[in-house]
């Protein structure tokens, strides 16, 4: 499975990628704003997306994401410290199919990711 | 400034440590900031804002906490402060920031943060974006010390 890690820390990207590589997941894509994201969103089957970037942030990135036919169906996964009630719902009426608050352990990543494509 | 808005801070850093790095942070005792400078040699800021909350987190670090920190994030030991630690010097504050803004939200606090700016050098005076006092908290890890420096005014 090709996976797009998007996040702005390259810190937070190296981390979810070496969570991703021990679960043997080794197709990995990253991005670091959401302009970048979309031009490498050929053969994504999972994207995972902080939502405070600077460029292009992961609520507009996921918008775009479900406004293109190309890519509209991909899962969506936002990793974010936006935490607030608020804010989760929004994420999840533009389209992102779950949600993980930082700080997170490499449990709760593999977990929300069986759920979504498992 | 409130000491209600302390706490959020406080529990958030702690979290965060925890759970990013399996680090446990202890918290002294927090008193009023007196001038612009900062203990650390690497400090991580966001700012927050919203019509009616001004304000801003910084947590500062002596280059060996620094360093601890970035091994317990990513598991990966470096001997100095690189780009690669003052991104995660960063994120670390973005994350504690953010853990604060999520519990002063269930208080009905709501604000927006900033995406993170990190500093480097001894001696560098950081800004503040309230004209308010400025808390520090000294924190413990392991052999280790660090403080963080929250302000928030509230207009009206
Ligand atoms: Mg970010």
């Amino acid at each position: 499975m090709k996976i797009l890690v998007v996040d702005d820390s390259a810190t937070m990207r190296r981390i979810i990628i070496n969570h991703l590589k021990q679960a043997g997941y080794s197709d990995i894509v990253e991005a670091s704003n959401g302009v970048e994201a979309l031009s490498r969103m050929s053969g994504i089957e999972l994207v995972l997306t902080d939502w405070n970037m600077p460029v292009m942030d992961g609520l507009s990135l996921v918008k775009e994401i479900r406004h293109n036919p190309n890519f509209s169906s991909v899962p969506i996964i936002m990793i974010t410290t936006e935490g607030a009630k608020e804010e989760v719902l929004e994420a999840l009426r533009n389209g992102v199919n779950d949600y993980i608050v930082k700080p997170f352990t490499k449990q709760i990543i593999l977990e929300k990711i069986e759920a979504v494509v498992g | 400034m409130d000491v209600r808005y302390i706490n959020p801070f406080i529990n958030s850093l702690i979290n965060t440590l925890k759970m990013m790095m399996d680090l446990d942070a202890v918290a002294a005792t927090p008193f009023v900031k007196d001038n612009s400078k900062t203990s650390g040699d690497i400090t991580g800021v966001i700012g927050f804002a919203e019509k009616k909350i001004m304000g801003s987190v910084a947590l500062s670090f002596p280059e060996k906490a620094a360093l601890m920190l970035f091994e317990g994030m990513t598991g990966e030991a470096t001997d100095e402060i690189n780009r690669d630690v003052e991104d995660c010097i960063g994120e670390v504050a973005n994350i504690v920031a953010g853990g604060a803004k999520t519990e002063m939200a269930g208080q009905g606090l709501s604000f927006n943060i900033s995406v993170p700016s990190v500093v480097v050098g001894q001696n560098h005076s950081i800004r503040h974006k309230a004209e308010t006092p400025v808390i520090v908290i000294p924190f413990s890890v392991k052999d280790e010390t660090f403080v963080m420096e929250v302000t928030m005014k509230l207009t009206d």
